[in-house]
């Protein structure tokens, strides 16, 4: 590979290790005090339009955006700062580190784009001229945006991503042993049984194989989180993101099938009676059980409070009658956690119940062999390999011993309880598509030649794979954070949901961008980024959109107290 | 039956290595490490001996810096009992007469039937501990399998040579070097991983075993591979037939 036109031995920063750490701190208050502003410009617009959030969405889903940006700058010092406590702070990472500064910094002084068309000026989010000038002199700011969008840092970190293609990841992340050790561990098992046939899979729309479903349950996946006693390996969120993020990076299906687990799991664990729980995580730890969350129907997507489906009690059983859509996996799934309307005298959350619903597994040509229930598949421009189904339930019958927790109306709230867990996951799924999206970029451009070298000797080529690079990084800090923090029983809702947020922009940008990286081949289905384009089209839809994340967030930040 | 499996940290098999710019070695900061994959062979043969009933404990050891319990650690994942290091100093050069005496000494107390060792390490590819420890030992080695069976005291090796296939009896205790066709290791599971974690391991120095490190042997120079040329396209045969006689000068 010819890189020698860019070769740069030097070092591009004029500061060590800890200079660089420090002067991230200084720059990260200056970042804070933005944002402390921004919260008020946008109270502010607010309380003018007598509260309706809705009329000023963009100036609130722009502070999202903006406390998101800071929290990623936070995130990296932190990361920054723990590497160097170990003497693992090198220039890699003091590299990315700069870069992901300069960039972040710069946005929040001239604005963020929440995606490509929209972007977020801080006039929008009541952030003075003044402000933002003294945000920019800031000695720390200035320099560290002069130093870090040098053509000279991106071009050294060009040639680090180079000498390393096949890295399990791009700088250190920052793990400990044992995570590190699950990662390696999920990676290995991916570059041999996933990575080789998902581009097959996905071509062909079909079935991510029972025999890898199966490998992925000895090794464990299914019951990562759950405890010993049921069944399950009793580890935490930071297991389940690293294990996430790197069989999403191999296929998003193979990362969300081995986590679906975690959420239906998760329900049960948190809410079920002791006899559900009993009855069904053991065999959902095992994999013998997979399940399947259905939820959303034609006319409620993001305002699932008002859904429709009734449950309506006859003695023993509940019966389910109504349509739901968009439902992954259901087929090969054996039990459903539905969410329905057991009290239509409430129209809102309240009347919601959640059940769990076993069901027989199906195939292609009669998908749902039980009374009461048929559908058909939906076809998917990408997240196959479980495929998606409209499901009509009618009078379906469900055992009144099946509902969750066994109270009436709580299903709403039962499932709100899971959101960070799955949001966490969201994320890490997220950052492993981003990551995947860079390998591929990487690789074809390090293998084409045109203009007799590698494209990855022109800037504008290595430059996207060393953005790709540095936001997976930030990503990918953001959501570690948010799974650590549960893990130490923390509220997490805010982080989780700026991780999944950020970490499915990045996913699509990335995505976007290896495929711009491919050229026409890029275009071609038989190249796999054309898959990963689509895959990583879902992110911003599902567990929250974009724009329902963003107002999610936006909504934590203005709460009284913050 | 007792076995012994040594195992080595190396740079990772993925991994592009490049050589020091002063031509003195290898750039080994920062660069992924992991078991040597034949070591890896081994452990997972000596652990389905294990399950099999054949074996009663697998111990493994690695001779190599503080972090080789990483090595160890992988290996008891995959099913190891329990780990032994004799921790060198960073710095040390360890060739394989002194790992082979290192073992002797270790097989000497802990007594294995059967000591199973990946056939080289992928890093300086000297394919000699394993011989020389057979030879230290007085023990038989079966070197290079691909297949082992073991009936009473006697162990079958399936042998790979250059003809095809030759299989030696070995009477326990023997050596065997594992080669690539022998098994696919598994990949640890999740619950494992974590069991490795919790399972002992002893540490030790090199003179807690009486074997003196110092080197013998002494590297002159390490240099990269010469580059491979770009190649050209030619027109029609004519002209590749004429190029092979003139450029090439191999007609
Ligand atoms: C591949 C795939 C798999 C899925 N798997 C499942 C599954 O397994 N189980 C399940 O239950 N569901 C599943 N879903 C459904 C998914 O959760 C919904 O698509 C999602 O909640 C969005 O709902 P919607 O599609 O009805 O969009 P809508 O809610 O109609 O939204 C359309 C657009 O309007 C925007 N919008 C809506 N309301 C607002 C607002 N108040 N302010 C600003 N903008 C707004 C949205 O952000 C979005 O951009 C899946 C969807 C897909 C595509």
């Amino acid at each position: 590979m010819n890189i020698a036109a860019r070769n740069v031995a030097g070092r591009p920063i004029d500061y060590d290790a800890k200079g660089l750490v420090e002067r991230a701190h200084k720059a990260l208050r200056a970042a804070d005090r933005i944002l402390a502003v921004a919260k008020t410009g946008v109270a502010a617009k607010i309380a003018a339009v007598n509260g309706d959030v809705d009329a000023v969405q963009h100036s609130a889903h722009g502070l999202a955006w903006c406390a998101t940006t800071v929290e990623g700058l936070r995130q990296m010092v932190s990361w920054a700062e723990g590497l160097n406590a170990q003497a693992k702070f090198n220039d890699f990472e003091q590299l990315i580190l700069v870069a992901a500064f300069a960039e972040y910094l710069a946005q929040l002084a001239g604005g963020i784009a929440m995606n490509q068309g929209e972007v977020v000026r801080p006039e929008a989010l009541g952030i003075s001229k003044a402000d933002i000038r003294a945000f920019e002199d800031t000695a720390e700011v200035q320099e560290l945006i002069a130093t870090g969008s040098s053509d000279a840092v991106k071009a050294r970190l060009a040639q680090l991503i180079a000498e390393q293609p096949n890295a399990t990841t791009f700088g250190n992340a920052g793990l400990d042993e044992i995570h590190g050790e699950l990662v390696e561990t999920m990676r290995k098992f991916a570059l041999a049984e996933v990575i080789p046939f998902a581009h097959e899979w996905h071509l062909k729309n079909e079935y991510i194989p029972l025999e890898v479903i199966q490998k992925l349950a000895d090794l464990g996946v299914f019951g990562l989180s759950l405890p010993e006693e049921f069944g399950g390996v009793g580890l935490g969120k930071e297991s389940m993101c690293v294990v996430s993020e790197e069989l999403s990076r191999g296929y998003i299906g193979v990362g969300s099938l081995g986590t679906r687990s975690e959420i239906a799991g998760e329900l049960i664990l948190a809410n079920g009676t002791e006899e559900q729980k009993a009855r069904y995580l053991p065999k959902i730890a095992s994999g013998e059980m997979l399940p399947t969350a259905v939820f959303t129907e034609p006319n409620t997507g993001s305002d699932l409070a008002s859904l429709k489906t009734r449950a309506v009690r006859e003695g023993d059983v509940y019966k389910i009658t109504g349509q739901k859509t968009w439902i992954t996996h259901p087929v090969r799934a054996d039990i459903m956690t539905v969410l329905v309307r057991t009290n239509p005298a409430e129209k809102g959350h309240r009347g919601l119940s959640m059940l769990l619903a076993e069901k027989p597994r199906g195939s292609d040509e009669k998908p749902f062999p039980a009374e009461g229930m048929t559908g058909g598949e939906i076809h998917v421009l990408g997240y196959r390999g479980m495929k998606e189904y409209d499901i009509s339930f009618d009078n379906f019958p469900v055992p009144a011993a099946n509902l969750l927790g066994g109270v009436e109306g709580q299903g709403f709230k039962q499932l709100m309880n899971t959101f960070e867990g799955a949001r966490i996951q969201t994320a890490a799924r997220a950052v492993g598509v981003a990551q995947c999206a860079m390998d591929l970029a990487l690789k074809y451009a390090m293998e084409r030649q045109q203009f007799g070298k590698a494209i990855y000797s022109f800037p504008r080529v290595a430059n996207k794979v060393v953005m790709m690079a540095v936001e997976v990084m930030i990503a990918r800090q953001l959501t570690y954070f948010s799974a650590r923090q549960k893990d130490l029983g923390k509220r997490c809702d805010l982080e989780a949901g700026m991780a999944k947020l950020l970490g499915a922009r990045v996913a699509w940008s990335n995505a976007d961008n290896a495929l711009q990286i491919h050229g026409g081949n890029g275009f071609a289905l038989e190249y796999p980024i054309s898959r990963v384009l689509c895959d990583a089209r879902i992110l911003n839809i599902f567990e929250g959109a974009a724009e329902i994340q963003a107002q999610v967030v936006a909504r934590r930040l203005l709460e009284a107290g913050n | 039956m007792k076995i012994l499996v040594p195992v080595k940290r190396v740079v990772d098999a993925y991994v592009k290595i490049r050589v020091k710019p002063d031509g003195s070695g290898l750039e080994l900061a920062n660069v992924k490490m992991s078991i040597n994959p034949f070591d890896e062979i081994a452990i997972e043969e000596a652990v389905r001996l294990k399950e099999k009933g054949l074996a009663t404990e697998v111990v493994v050891v690695s001779v190599g810096p503080a972090k080789s319990q990483e090595a160890l650690r992988s290996a008891m994942a995959i099913g190891g009992d329990r780990g032994i290091l004799v921790e060198t100093a960073e710095t040390d050069v360890i060739e394989p007469l002194a790992v082979a005496k290192i073992l002797k000494a270790i097989a000497d107390i802990e007594k294995p039937a059967l000591v199973l060792m990946g056939k080289q390490a992928i890093d300086d590819d000297c394919n000699q501990t394993g011989q020389m420890l057979a030879a230290l030992l007085g023990w038989p080695q079966g070197t290079f399998a691909s297949k082992i069976a073991i009936d009473g005291g006697v162990i079958h090796v399936t042998r790979e040579v250059d003809g095809g296939l030759e299989t030696v009896k070995l009477k326990t205790p023997a050596i065997v070097t594992t080669d690539l066709r022998l098994n696919e290791p598994r990949y640890p599971t999740l619950p494992n991983i974590m069991k490795a974690k919790k399972k002992p391991l002893e540490i030790k120095t090199a003179a807690d075993y009486g074997v003196n490190l110092a080197p013998r042997l002494k590297v002159l120079k390490t240099t990269e591979p010469p580059v491979r040329k770009a190649g050209i396209k030619v027109g029609s045969v004519a002209e590749l037939v004429a190029k092979l006689k003139t450029d090439a000068g191999v007609l």
